[in-house]
């Protein structure tokens, strides 16, 4: 018989197995959609181009900011997969005390995985901080980093403890900001005076986090980090592969939600009313929106280029608005398995029609969005033939071919079930 | 949705020698028949696994009768879909809400689908809110609901379509004792105005105190229906002895002693 450390410890490594066997099939459909090809190519381009700017760095290159940039996120970011589930509260509370062991693997797993991205993203910046006028050697900024990275693993944990949500908000704010100015510092002052200002800075902020109410073991903060990584990384392997359908988060989104006042009050429009306030508050809203900004700003750099005399930004657009409207596509799996669908007074056709409509709408709106400052950019550099055809043909697209297509692949799908 | 006066007399809901269930070599549900004319509140009981829930998964046309059928408003499910699904609102066991609408918007959603006119909506809409003490909540998102709260939200939006049938499947799981009042209240009103209601509960007093007749379900059969005088007759009790309580034990148990 296992005494009860050893048995949480076998618990957390059977949960960690079974979670590396369940995601092992979609790790493959990753690889055979030739993602793995694009990102290598992305990481092959990227490289040379890094290349090229070690070669030839000019003067006023600002190599203390791209060190922030590039090393903040890494030496901040502290994921904790616990594998703790909503049963772990009714079966292990009595164990409460105890959980310090079943976490000890988890802080390690953490540690092992931050530190080496973290040490990675260090040795690509360090041939080009070399270059800048930076004092601190190769070794402070290791061991400054690894320091930096442990209060970071530790300060994340403590606003896991936090009991109110807002004070967390606050206090990991408070945390990167920290970890942003002592970094700073190594990187443009004298390298003791900022290894002083880090430890200030780090014991004050030591001190804010005794203040608010904590909790002794933060059980249900856990179990909702472990459910939203969860959700993330299947929302990730959606990408490529239908995937079990997990409840989805909702945010209410109220600088979208007023869209929703829009649609009528009619008997034909309960499922736009449906899809669009799916589209506007669940993941694949938010997702929209994100990839949405990215597109508009890779797109807005590409016209300020005016690289190929415009065309280039259309053809940017182009392929950023496919991988938009594939995302988008998505709606269409949304509430196929609610009840209501078959106990509302509506034909199923209606339902089809529906997301149709609201997707072929939402995808002419965005298409019009992520191209306004592209557009206005290269009306101004007088290219206006571009200007005005991307956005004609992508909203052609969107209100011409894309409802019939999308129309066809519901049925094909709902056929095929 | 207003009732058609020459069917008054009609059944709104007639299951005729229902077989069903989820595989056609194993039914659950055994020949099943009964009916329940507008005005009428019927208690379907029976124990867990009784057959009650794929009864109504059967009337609400979300299972296949193996053999027989489910008339509801005097049409099949296949000869018009609009008219039967237009007859009844459903409250289901455990509260199935969409996460990302708030209180009102699932109202608005349930106008828009039951083809509710609109200024009759909005009445309708702050009566319910207010009658199920729900007017601070109506911007609560689903999600941020308790569980009393959501099955109240289930409720309030059948009561909104004030269609001429509800199926109820344990409609009183974790209400609190106002929420439980006013839902037996407002079925009361809707059946004085002709709407027909088939009730699932286990709460047997209270079936037998608001329901007019019984279907008791035991193994997937009609173990006995009607009035309370007749159930009580199926199972050998006396009405005045223990009333439906000791009548239902009797049936499911075989112990007519």
């Amino acid at each position: 018989m296992k005494s009860p450390l050893q048995a949480l410890e076998a618990m957390w490594v059977k949960r960690a197995a079974d979670y590396r066997k369940e995601i092992l099939p979609y790790l493959g459909y990753m690889g055979q959609s030739g993602f793995l090809l694009v990102l290598s190519f992305i990481a092959i381009t990227s490289g040379f181009g890094y290349i090229k700017l070690l070669r030839d760095v000019p003067p006023d290159f600002p190599f203390t900011l791209v060190g922030v940039i590039a090393l903040v996120p890494v030496l901040c970011w502290s994921p904790l997969r616990t594998w703790l589930v909503s049963a772990d509260i009714v079966f292990h509370l009595p164990l409460e005390a105890r959980m310090g062991h079943y976490l000890f693997r988890s802080f390690r797993r953490s540690l092992l995985l931050t530190v080496v991205i973290a040490g990675l993203v260090l040795l690509l910046y360090w041939p080009l901080y070399r270059h800048g006028d930076g004092l601190a050697g190769g070794w402070w900024l290791l061991l400054f980093a690894a320091g930096l990275r442990a209060v970071n693993t530790w300060g994340a944990w403590q606003e896991r403890l936090l009991a109110w949500p807002g004070m967390r908000v606050l206090l990991r704010l408070l945390r990167w900001l920290a970890t942003a100015a002592a970094w700073t510092a190594m990187l443009s002052r004298e390298p003791w005076m900022a290894v002083v200002f880090g430890v200030l800075i780090f014991a004050l902020l030591a001190l804010v986090y005794r203040i608010p109410a904590r909790h002794a073991f933060p059980w249900e903060r856990l179990i909702e980090e472990e459910a939203r990584t969860r959700r993330t990384t299947y929302l990730f392997f959606g990408l490529f592969i239908d995937v079990p359908s997990m409840a989805s988060r909702s945010t209410p989104r109220r600088y979208l939600s007023w869209a929703l006042r829009w649609i009528r009050y009619r008997h034909a429009n309960t499922f736009v009313y449906l899809y669009a306030a799916s589209l506007i508050r669940t993941e694949l809203g938010g997702i929209i929106v994100r990839l949405g900004l990215l597109s508009a700003l890779i797109v807005y750099w590409f016209a300020e280029a005016v690289w190929l005399s415009g065309w280039g930004a259309a053809a940017a657009y182009a392929v950023l608005m496919l991988i938009l409207a594939v995302q988008l596509g998505g709606l269409r799996r949304v509430h196929s398995f609610t009840v209501w669908r078959h106990v509302y007074p509506l034909p199923d056709a209606k339902r089809t029609e529906s997301i149709v409509r609201v997707d072929s709408v939402v995808l002419a709106i965005a298409a019009l969005l992520v191209w306004l400052p592209a557009g206005i950019t290269l009306l101004i550099s007088g290219c206006p033939l571009p200007a005005a055809a991307a956005p004609v043909i992508m909203i052609a697209y969107a209100w011409l071919l894309r409802p019939g297509r999308m129309k066809r692949k519901i049925v094909r799908e709902d056929d095929e079930e | 949705m207003e009732f058609e006066g020459e069917k008054m007399t009609e059944p709104i809901l007639k299951v005729e020698s229902l077989t069903g269930g989820y595989s056609p070599r194993r039914p659950v549900l055994h020949n099943v028949s009964f009916d329940i004319r507008p005005g009428e509140m019927v208690g379907l009981i029976g124990l867990n696994g009784a057959g009650k829930s794929t009864t109504i998964k059967h009337i609400l046309g979300l299972m296949k009768p193996h053999d027989g059928g489910v008339q509801v408003n005097g049409v099949a499910l296949e000869e018009n879909q609009e008219r039967y699904r237009s007859a009844f609102a459903y409250v289901p066991e455990t509260p199935v809400l969409f996460d990302e609408l708030t209180v009102e918007e699932h109202l608005k959603l349930t106008g828009m689908a039951y083809n509710v006119d609109g200024s009759v909506f909005e009445d309708r809409k702050e009566r319910l809110l207010a009658e199920f003490q729900m007017t601070a909540k109506r911007g609560a998102f689903a999600s941020h609901l308790s569980k009393g709260m959501k099955q109240k939200v289930m409720i309030m939006n059948a009561l909104l379509s004030e269609p001429p049938l509800y199926i109820i499947d344990e409609p009183f799981l974790g209400l609190d004792p106002l929420g439980i009042r006013s839902l037996l209240e407002r079925l009361v009103e809707v059946k004085q105005k002709g709407s027909a209601i088939l009730m699932s509960s286990h709460i047997l007093a209270t079936v037998e105190a608001y329901c007019d007749r019984f279907i008791v379900m035991h193994h997937g059969v009609v173990a006995a229906q009607g009035n309370l005088e007749e159930v009580c007759a199926a199972a050998g009790t006396e009405m005045r002895s223990g009333g439906l309580e000791d009548a239902f034990y009797k049936l499911v148990t075989g112990d007519r002693s």
